[in-house]
């Protein structure tokens, strides 16, 4: 049935492409390169990108353009192509390729989408270029010079130059000088030009500026008996050297012809085994073999009468290495480019290194911020309450639900976020002051059961939050405008969230300082964690004020978890993320001390991203070595940073 | 459809011949996937997707005459719970075969209960080879089904010169950028030009990673990210490419484990472009497909998407229907013998064929990203054999896995002898 109606189908379906022109000029060109066309490579589709540009139709920018879309299809019995657009799962809309004229309406199952793979696309917007660089539009111009950026050719440099001149729009002729003189490098016609074009870039950071001068100062190591006084000679190499150890230099010699190929002394050895006659090897007593000069002596003996293959020993290794020079060439560009591309390099480079310490330093500082902000509710529940709370970080994760939730019934990103913040804080507040009521203030003083009933509180809560929300992470998108980053050059730069989070963590500590020394509540609290017998006394009610300031310290958990799930993920175990290093933070700054947990935070990202630094091929090992390097410092500064001296730390 | 009406004929001419077979109890189907704990977040679907095959085969008649019974088990992401939960599974519940695990850590720990009690498992997730046991059968890809292909893809079609390979840190991603640095510097990269670096599960801070993939394209080379970035860790992954504002076309990533599952939980406006490569999209174009996501969609919600380890249970669920059909029998050796050479349409179209080595043949596809979350299907292969051990490392190119003729899964083809018949390597 299926298939009689499929029949059908195709029936009226072959009706409206025959309407269509199969004898039109570009229609040609693409069917003498259908083949390549069908399953486009990169590495054979330029032939048939070639001739569709070469064509001079006033159709070809359409179709490339329309190609590279995706919107080309191929009819599978005609061969013909076509335009398409789809109107659902099966049905399409064709239109003529020469003029864009409707066709009809058709089932989809005798139509094969074209599907340009990104390499190839790339190959098409570098052929389009020629017709987009003159577009009236910005953004087509825009998108010619990224398409050129990505692919340069030979073609691409005139046709820069013609357009540069006349560029209106201020941003676009910057980016198209900047590329010129990027194309100059690789395709100018002089070496004159050429070099003129490198030391513009003198102090340039880009990464295309690197790019296009790294490739001139290749150089490769040759040898011969006297190094040749060429100009593209860049130094001398003494064989032993880091850029070339003995052995390298000696199978450079040895594919050269010039030496023969080396034996170690096992293989001596084993050559003269092979070879003894009697007592004797090569006339020579087996037992006055003792030393390695003598059995390369007799190796030699060998070799001369033909009994063993011409080998060198380590000991003629060296002395074959000394009569040869070793020298490195460029082989990059000619001699004077490469030497100017070298001086601007040289000159970069020091500023990299400069740039590079400068962005990791900015990214200790975000790490420390989000450390600090994950720390700051802890370091008011257990930092002054002395309350160990394995399910802080659980309040974290409600506090980014409860961001997720909002942005379902409020859309505008920016409004939901600012409603987040102050609900995130009610809801972890009232989570906290339950946990407090229901189960830690049974514990106080007990810390080992304090720990077991909130870690079990904490599994709890996960599973819950799995159950409530699926075990899927859940969005929580940050408003457009945090989108992107500060881009201080190509070396140096910061997403705006994450400098949002600093600026977060910046109000936390100045909202944490402000209540607890200028509030009465503060003044309570401290009074309360001092010595609660002598605040009930004086007509401070401990139970409120304990109570209170742990719905305190979860509520603020809560809004740093709105702020992490805006910039890493909400799932049901975030909060498993960040409770280690928490405590860490709190313990290595100094427990019930602010300033100790700010210090602590900053210590502890700067060691993450200096370990990581050192060790870029394995985060997680920077992880255990910063463990193991906090437990060393723990040892040695046992009260943390910060410690508290006096009747506080008594208490 | 012709297939299983082939099959069922079979059934009938072999219920006719043999003395019949009384159904005293349903087959029990265990279902061994994490439903709780880290792994949840992909187990969950698959414990879905069983449950709905197997309410489809009751529908349409059960299996030998039998109902189908999914008996549930919760091994929590524990990976010792594993083994406990599959010997609770063989002995205590004694079911006939078993689907589960994702993790490789997962599987090694069931392996020996299985191969103990001779139980018969079907492993859905792509992984990353160096194993062929006898009592489980891989549906997912072995290395040369995915990781490749997709990076000849690199190689060939994206000119890619210098290869960033990112993965977390656990078993699956360090034997595949293992292999792939192999094959990378078989194929004239040099050891300079890999950047190689692994983080913890769940990671969250990238943006030092992102920049140092970044710093590598200084020398003029085009690079390109492989990644092996497994869970939750994904989510910041991508966020920080989109903030850095990398492009696909100048920095293109294809990822191994991200599939339409995980995407759902981002916003992919910003990584439209960026690769993943499966044996099979939810975009893919075919009737089967087709009629598969609606069933999926109607029985747990619209906005529900279906992805390549369900397609893989599918094909594993329906092969092995059709293996105990062909047996006329449960029983785990018989199945088994069965098994080879078992057809059937996978859900890309295209046949995907079981191999003496318990592994699958099947297509190899490569995804764009698109903005509402599905993957533009640009590159497809023709069926690719599962490799169990592969050509590119040395020790163990040698190596060959044939249960049907040679009974063995790892076999020096060298000296010509068996290794060892159990999997405790």
């Amino acid at each position: 049935m299926r298939r009689f109606l499929f029949l059908v189908l195709c029936v009226f379906c072959a009706l409206p492409a025959a309407a269509q022109d199969a004898e039109a000029p570009i229609q040609q060109v693409m069917q003498a390169h259908a083949a390549e066309l069908a399953k486009a490579s990169r590495r054979t589709i330029q032939p048939a990108i070639d001739a569709l540009t070469a064509s001079g139709l006033p159709a070809a920018q359409t179709v490339m353009e329309r190609w590279q879309n995706k919107e080309m299809w191929q009819d599978e019995t005609t061969g013909l192509f076509v335009f398409a657009e789809e109107i659902d799962r099966s049905t399409i809309r064709i239109f003529d390729v020469s003029d864009g004229s409707e066709i009809g309406v058709v089932p989809d199952d005798d139509y094969k989408q074209l599907k340009p793979n990104s390499g190839v696309r790339g190959l098409i917007a570098a052929a389009l270029v020629k017709f987009q660089l003159t577009d009236p539009s910005v953004d087509v111009r825009r998108t010619a010079l990224d398409a050129i950026a990505r692919d340069p050719d030979d073609t691409h440099l005139p046709a820069l130059r013609e357009v540069m001149v006349g560029e209106t729009d201020g941003d676009l002729s910057a980016q198209m000088q900047r590329l010129e003189r990027l194309l100059t490098i690789e395709f100018g016609a002089d070496d004159a030009e050429k070099i003129v074009a490198i030391q513009s870039f003198d102090g340039d950071l880009g990464v295309d500026a690197r790019a296009a001068l790294n490739p001139l100062v290749r150089t490769r190591i040759n040898v011969a008996e006297v190094a040749p006084d060429d100009p593209a000679l860049v130094r001398l190499i003494t064989p032993g050297d880091a850029a070339l150890p003995k052995t390298e230099a000696y199978s450079l010699l040895v594919d050269k012809g010039l030496a023969p190929p080396l034996i170690p002394p096992s293989e001596v050895r084993e050559a003269l085994i092979r070879n003894i006659d009697g007592d004797r090897v090569a006339g020579v007593e087996v037992a006055s073999l003792s030393t390695d000069a003598a059995r390369n002596a007799a190796f030699a003996t060998l070799v001369d009468q033909g009994l063993a293959e011409p080998a060198a020993t380590v000991a003629e290794m060296d002395a074959s290495l000394d009569a040869f020079q070793f020298f490195e060439l460029y082989i990059g560009a000619p001699p004077a480019v490469a030497l100017a591309a070298q001086e601007v390099l040289s000159g970069i480079e020091a500023s990299v290194a400069l740039n590079q310490t400068a962005d990791l330093a900015l990214d200790a500082i975000s790490l420390a911020s989000i450390y600090f902000l994950a720390a700051i509710g802890l370091a008011i529940t257990f930092g002054v309450m002395g309350v160990i709370n394995m399910a802080h970080g659980e309040f974290i994760m409600m506090g980014a639900y409860t961001g997720y939730v909002v942005q379902l019934f409020v859309p505008d990103h920016t409004l939901s976020i600012l409603l987040a913040i102050p609900l995130a804080f009610l809801v972890t507040f009232a989570a906290g002051v339950a946990m407090e009521r229901l189960v830690i203030r049974w514990l106080y003083h007990r810390p080992l059961e304090t720990l077991l009933a909130t870690f079990g509180v904490s599994i709890a809560l996960q599973q819950l939050a799995k159950n409530i929300f699926g075990t899927q992470a859940r969005p929580l998108t940050a408003p457009g405008w945090l989108d992107g980053s500060m881009v201080i050059n190509d070396i140096v730069s910061i997403s705006y969230i994450r400098i949002a989070i600093f600026i977060l963590a910046l109000i936390f500590l100045a909202l944490f300082l402000i209540v607890m020394n200028r509030t009465r509540l503060g003044l309570e609290v401290r009074a309360v964690t001092q010595n609660p017998r002598m605040a009930a006394s004086m007509g401070i009610n401990p139970d409120r004020i304990n109570m209170l300031t742990f719905g305190f310290g979860s509520g603020i958990a809560g809004i740093a978890g709105v702020a992490i799930g805006l910039y890493a993920k909400v799932t049901s175990e975030m909060g498993s993320d960040y409770i280690v290093q928490s405590f860490m933070t709190v313990v290595v700054g100094g427990v019930g001390n602010i300033w100790g947990t700010l210090l602590g935070a900053t210590m502890v990202g700067f060691l993450q991203k200096g370990i990581e630094w050192m060790n870029p091929s394995n985060t997680l090992a920077a992880q255990t070595y910063m463990i193991l390097f906090i437990i060393l410092f723990i040892q040695f500064r046992p009260r943390g940073i910060i410690a508290l001296k006096g009747r506080a730390a008594e208490a | 459809m012709k297939k299983s009406l082939l099959g069922s004929t079979a059934a009938i001419l072999l219920g006719t011949t043999l003395p019949a077979l009384a159904c005293d109890a349903p087959i029990k189907v265990g279902v061994l996937h994490s439903l709780s704990g880290t792994m949840a977040i992909s187990e969950t679907t698959l414990k879905d997707t069983m449950e709905m095959l197997v309410d489809q085969q009751n529908a349409a008649g059960g299996l030998l005459d039998c109902q189908l019974e999914a008996v549930v088990v919760d091994p929590a992401s524990n990976w010792p719970l594993f083994a406990e939960k599959a010997r609770e599974l063989l002995t205590v519940q004694e079911v006939d075969v078993i689907f589960g695990s994702w993790t490789s850590v997962s599987r090694k720990s069931a392996l020996p209960v299985l191969e103990e009690l001779n139980g018969l498992m079907f492993y859905p997730v792509q992984y990353e080879g160096e194993e062929s046991s006898k009592n489980v059968f891989y549906t997912g890809a072995a290395p040369n089904q995915q990781a490749i292909p997709a990076t000849d893809y690199f190689l060939e079609e994206l000119e890619v010169e210098k290869f960033a390979l990112l993965g977390t840190d656990y078993v699956y991603p360090r034997t595949t950028n293992n292999i792939l640095e192999a094959y990378l510097q078989d194929k004239g990269i040099a050891a300079e030009d890999i950047f190689v670096n692994y983080t913890p599960f769940g990671h969250s801070d990238w943006s030092k990673i992102v920049a140092d993939v970044v710093a590598l394209g200084a020398d003029g080379k085009k690079v390109g990210v492989i990644s092996t970035i497994n869970g939750d860790a994904n989510i910041g992954f991508y966020k920080e490419l989109a903030a850095a504002g990398i492009s696909a076309d100048d920095i293109p990533v294809v990822a191994f484990s991200v599939g339409e599952e995980e995407l759902s939980g981002l916003d992919t406006s910003d990584l439209v472009g960026h690769l993943a490569a499966w044996n099979y999209f939810q975009s893919a174009d075919s009737d089967a497909n087709e009629a598969w996501v609606e069933a999926w969609k109607a029985r747990m919600g619209e906005e529900r998407v279906t992805n390549d380890p369900m397609e893989a249970h599918y094909i594993g669920f329906n092969m092995w229907v059709n293996a105990v059909t062909a047996a006329g029998t449960t029983d785990v050796d018989a199945v088994r013998t069965a098994m080879y050479g078992q057809e059937f349409p996978n859900l890309t179209g295209g046949t995907a064929v079981m191999l003496p080595n318990h592994h699958l043949a099947k297509p190899v596809l490569i995804g764009e990203i698109q903005a509402d979350g599905q993957f533009d299907i640009i590159s497809a292969t023709d069926p690719v054999p599962g490799d169990a051990w592969t050509d590119f490392l040395p020790e163990s190119a040698v190596l060959v896995s044939d249960w049907k003729e040679l009974g063995c899964g790892m076999y020096n083809t060298e000296t010509s002898t068996c290794v060892q018949i159990e999997s405790n390597y």
